[in-house]
């Protein structure tokens, strides 16, 4: 599937900002077998006093900036036309969980896909007994990691409450399962905590979704969202899959993605630091359009 | 063990060491072991009433010098006294060579590790370090993976805790690599026992330690290529250290930055300073390297520097030791140490560490569980020694039976989280309490640097020595103590200081730039000193006229009391809290700046602080307040003496001055505003004399009576009056242009164009043509010439 993808953030401050630097870890990244990116653009207004780009360790592409002139906004837009090529779900091989652990265990690996970064509480993701417990009640009968994944994440979506006002940006999968209710980025810590609490590995995958307009009706502009959703490293044999909690269905081609963390703090859209005695609002558009 | 026997020595009688552990005074037999049979000697010769004696010398040092660290407890924190056991560790030559020898090979292996931990990953790959211990690791930062430090080492300044065990040997107790503390705190041991025993010291051939300090300074000022260039990065007065960290700066004549002082541009970390960004490009690091950079690390660092990180994968900047080098301190890296070193260097390690077995591996952790009761087991990932780890580190043998079956699940279900330890019993030292010498359990820190010609081994140390006979007590957070280490050569050794090297070039001859956070600090230093001056010449003069049987509610002190309290000051407590807010506020800033200031200044402040704050518990109103007052104001002056008669004037003492002035002019301008309006009570204009200190001057200038216009004349307009608002415009005038001009020239010039305006306002006027809107207009002028030096150099 093809898409042409356009992502805005816009940031209005009270008062000037009198400098301020950021990271940006907005843009579709390429993945052998399942996604290219053919064109990618990223404007900033400001103009930045000073712009630079590199790659971080679980391999995001970031873009950071830094402006020293007073300025009292600050927008982001991003374009990129990408392809989702992502294989059916075939054939479930994956290893149960003691199968799983003598694999992690086999593992003597620290690269960025090594399943050893995705075994341990974060502070979006602590371990507690309850979130365990609710992923061990979908480990029932000896399933394979991958039925699991596949079971907790469906559990999740039937049992949560999709609810923007529930939670913040800086909820707590612990938090986020006690009121059961969220959006995908606590959705998705829920499982993460839930699967780590278990001893399998699994990571947070941010990015964008297509969405269908109401039958009969036209796309909004800017209607989309960025997106989350989590990978769940199954063992040697199944490698890394996707989940999507807050769908409860696995990654499809309508998933496109941006990048892989730990949690949500490795992969925040935007991260800032600003010189500022006001208060800022905030906005974010998001256009997944098909093409051809 | 039996006693010491020693006939020639009484106050050896007595000295029991313990069973099942070393002493470092006497051997097995109770023997004075040969190292310290001189110095023993010699001690025993004076007596317990002259030690006693020479003890207290060495604490008025540290009391004098102001010697503190940050103790912390439920309440908080607070500063605390040095706690000096006075008598040395002292260890013979030969002996220290084989731990510096040991520890320089541990220095090397720990590089190896470390930058094979952010490189290649050999060490996983090849299973001698299990991938969870780093992945699971806060101190494995992600950020700087795969990027080799500028210069391409990551360490060069580590410090190693030591204890001997039962065997005589020495062993590792804990790899330093984070932020080590301690040779600050070491030069003032050493200096503060030598004020004890200078007479003993002198006849002992004892290492000095101050050529290590120069070496390393060397190899700091090697790496930026100019000292100027070289600035430790501290986290800020709050920090435990502070005080040593400040020390160090000044002793070493480098700059002690905060994060807020550094902003980094083009991937280049700069210094604001008053004389705009200046480059930097070594920072040896004492804070934390989580807190370094919010962007890319801790995000809720206050004390960081957004785009750190980026500049040292930039590699243009020197980092030291690099951020990341923390990974090395955990525990559970210890297991690992001797099969790592060996398949390094094919040498097996030649100073052992404590025996540590991790949990994560089955035999490990059956082998603990085994032993558990000769066991201390702590959390895996623990960068604490575990004998200063009350909280979370548990000796096996003393646990209950049912705390013990729950350690053992815990050990069972999360193997991984956790280590065990040999509870060694740690050797003794003798320390001098109650007129005699006790052993107590003593923990040795040894300093390495990394010079061009290796690593340099300071020849000294830190020891702690525990408070009781408990070694895990030994932390001076809970009671222990800290020792100077002599190191003891059987012929004289090389007499150096910092500075008598003959190597003028390492010398600083001019002060750096001033960092604008400083510039700040300093001008408040003065308007809050200058603002309890006033306060307190205000509040005598109230309570001299009070003292007088006046009513409070006559019209002059009811005047006077609503001004006051408009001030937010509240007449009817006789210390007002807000002089102790002054003198708080003043200290604070102080402390901000420290490595800035004299330390006699700095005990000055901290005493009148002292006394503010006993006064406001006792004074009563009237005539025991004007006498407070009077104290207060004594004080003060001692304290502006010293900042005049020893600042060095450069562009710190201007801020200072600047802050001291502008205050001062304000208080004059809003104090003669009030005592100048029309119908004023009988007596006002004696006590505005007062208040200005100026009724001799008034009578001397004046053959008239005294009116309003002399009042004018000789508190707003003679520049010769020291008090006057003319004498401070004057000087502010002065100082202000002598100040750096700054990058933003256009700021700066109209910096001096508001000050001269304000100057040359007032220069113009007679004394009739000073009217209260006018005085009004020239307060805020006033109030504003802060804003505006304020935008220029902050």
């Amino acid at each position: 599937m093809l898409y042409d993808i356009r992502l805005k953030l816009s940031y209005r401050y009270q008062g000037l900002v009198a400098g301020s630097r950021h990271q940006l870890r907005v843009a579709p990244r390429s993945i052998d077998g399942i996604q290219r990116v053919f064109s990618l653009s990223i404007d900033l207004d400001p103009w930045p006093a000073e712009q630079s780009a590199f790659t971080d360790f679980f391999g995001n592409a970031v873009t950071a900036f830094a402006n020293r002139d007073p300025h009292d906004r600050l927008n982001v837009t991003m374009a990129a036309r990408v392809e989702v090529t992502r294989p059916e779900p075939s054939l479930d091989v994956s290893a149960d969980l003691a199968g799983l652990a003598a694999d992690v265990a086999a593992s003597h690996s620290l690269t960025p896909h090594s399943p050893h970064h995705f075994l341990h509480q974060g502070s979006y993701t602590p371990q507690t007994e309850e979130m365990t417990a609710y992923a061990r009640e979908c480990a029932e009968g000896g399933a394979s990691v991958l039925a699991l994944a596949d079971r907790l994440c469906r559990r999740i979506r039937d049992e949560f409450h999709y609810d923007g006002t529930a939670t913040t940006v800086t909820t707590t999968a612990a938090e986020a399962f006690a009121g059961k209710s969220g959006v995908c980025q606590d959705f998705s810590h829920v499982m993460i905590a839930a699967l780590r609490g278990l001893g399998v590995p699994a990571g947070y995958v941010s990015g964008c979704l297509r969405t269908e307009p109401p039958e009969g009706e036209d796309r909004l502009e800017g209607a989309d969202a960025m997106h989350a959703w989590v990978r769940v490293w199954c063992g040697r044999e199944s490698g890394w899959q996707e989940f999507d909690p807050t769908n409860g269905i696995p990654a499809s081609s309508d998933h496109i993605t941006i990048g892989y963390g730990r949690d949500y703090g490795d992969v925040t859209p935007i991260l800032g630091m600003l010189k500022t005695a006001g208060d800022q609002a905030s906005r974010q558009a998001v256009d997944v359009i098909p093409v051809g | 063990m039996p006693t010491v026997n020693d006939d020639d020595i009484p106050l050896l009688k007595g000295y029991r060491p313990l069973d099942g552990a070393a002493d470092e005074m006497v051997d097995g037999t109770g023997a004075l072991r040969p190292v310290w049979q001189h110095f023993m000697k010699e001690i025993g010769r004076l007596g317990p009433d002259e030690i006693a004696a020479r003890a207290r010398r060495a604490d008025q040092y540290l009391n004098d010098a102001g010697v503190y660290y940050r103790f912390y407890d439920q309440a908080g924190s607070r500063e605390r006294d040095w706690p000096l056991a006075h008598l040395p560790l002292l260890i013979g030559e030969t002996e220290w060579r084989i731990i510096a020898d040991g520890l320089c090979q541990r220095a090397d292996l720990l590089e190896q590790i470390v930058a094979d931990i952010y490189g290649p990953n050999r060490l996983v790959e090849q299973r001698l370090l299990p991938p969870e211990l780093i992945a699971a690791n806060p101190e494995y930062l992600r950020p700087v993976a795969g990027h080799i430090p500028l210069g391409g080492n990551f360490l060069h300044f580590c410090a190693f805790e030591l204890g001997r065990g039962p065997d005589g040997r020495w062993w590792v107790l804990s790899d330093r690599t984070q932020a080590p503390s301690g040779i600050g705190f070491a030069l003032e041991n050493r200096v503060a026992t030598t004020k004890a025993f200078s007479d003993i010291y002198n006849r002992l051939h004892v290492h000095r330690l101050a050529g290590f300090h120069r070496r390393f300074r060397d190899a700091l000022t090697r790496l930026a290529g100019s000292q100027d260039l070289t600035a430790i990065l501290t986290p800020g007065p709050f920090n435990e250290t502070y005080y040593e960290q400040a020390y160090i700066a000044r002793y070493l004549g480098i700059s002690l930055l905060e994060g807020e002082d550094l902003i980094v541009t083009d991937g280049q970390v700069k210094v604001r300073t008053v004389s705009g960004l200046q480059p930097v490009n070594v920072l040896w690091r004492r804070l934390d390297a989580g807190f370094a950079d919010p962007l890319e690390l801790d995000q809720d660092s206050q004390i960081g520097t957004p785009g750190l990180v980026e500049a040292v994968r930039n590699r243009s900047v020197h980092v030291v030791n690099a951020l990341g080098s923390g990974v090395l301190e955990m525990r559970a890296l210890l297991a690992f140490l001797p099969r790592i070193a060996r398949a390094l260097s094919g040498q097996p390690l030649k100073l052992p560490s404590i025996a540590t077995w991790w949990c994560g591996q089955d035999a490990e952790r059956d082998h603990v569980l085994a032993h558990f009761d000769k066991m201390m087991i702590g959390p895996a990932l623990s960068a604490r020694m575990p004998f200063e780890d009350p909280d979370n580190t548990v000796l096996g043998g003393r646990l209950a039976a049912p705390d013990k079956a729950a350690w053992h699940h815990k050990l069972k279900s999360d193997g991984p989280g956790f280590v065990g330890q040999e509870s060694v019993r740690l050797s003794t030292a003798p320390v001098f309490t109650n007129g005699r010498l006790e052993p107590r359990p003593v923990t040795l820190r040894v300093f390495l640097a990394r010079t061009p010609d290796g690593w340099a081994v300071m020849h000294g140390g830190f020891a702690r020595i525990g408070q009781t006979l408990d070694a895990s007590a030994i932390a001076m957070q809970r009671g222990g103590r800290a020792a100077d280490v002599w190191i003891v050569s059987d012929s004289p050794v090389e007499q150096e200081t910092l500075l008598e090297t003959g190597e003028a070039a390492f010398v600083r001859r001019l002060p750096g730039t001033l960092p604008s956070q400083a510039a700040e600090n300093l001008t408040w230093l003065g308007r809050y000193t200058e603002r309890l001056e006033g306060t307190t010449r205000t509040l005598r003069a109230w309570h001299v006229r009070l003292a007088e049987r006046e009513d409070p509610d006559a019209p002059l002190l009811a005047l006077v009391r609503d001004h006051l309290a408009a001030l937010e000051v509240d007449i009817a407590d006789p210390v007002p809290g807000r002089l102790a807010d002054y003198i708080d506020r003043a200290v604070i800033t102080a402390g901000n700046v420290r490595s800035r200031f004299s330390p006699d200044g700095w005990l000055a402040l901290r005493d009148l602080s002292k006394t503010i704050h006993q006064l406001s518990a006792t004074v009563e109103a009237g005539d025991d307040a004007t006498r407070a007052m009077t104290v207060v104001l004594r004080k003060l002056a001692g304290f502006s003496g010293l900042v005049h008669e020893n600042m060095y004037r450069f562009t710190g003492w201007r801020f200072l001055e600047i802050g001291r002035r502008l205050e001062r002019a304000i208080h004059m301008t809003r104090t003669l505003a009030l005592f100048t309006q029309e119908d004023m009570p009988v007596g006002a204009w004696d006590m505005l004399l007062e208040i200005a200190d100026s009724t001799m001057t008034h009578r001397r200038q004046y053959e008239s009576q005294l009116n309003r216009l002399t009042l004018i004349d000789l508190l707003a307009l003679d520049p010769n009056n020291p008090r006057s608002v003319m004498f401070q415009l004057d000087t502010l005038r002065t100082e202000i242009a002598a100040l750096p001009v700054p990058a933003n020239t256009d700021r700066h010039q109209r910096l001096q164009r508001h000050v001269l305006k304000l100057h040359t306002d007032l220069q113009i006027l007679e004394p009739g043509d000073v009217t209260g809107a006018f005085l009004a207009t020239l307060q805020d002028g006033l109030e504003a010439l802060y804003d505006s030096l304020a935008q220029t150099y902050y």
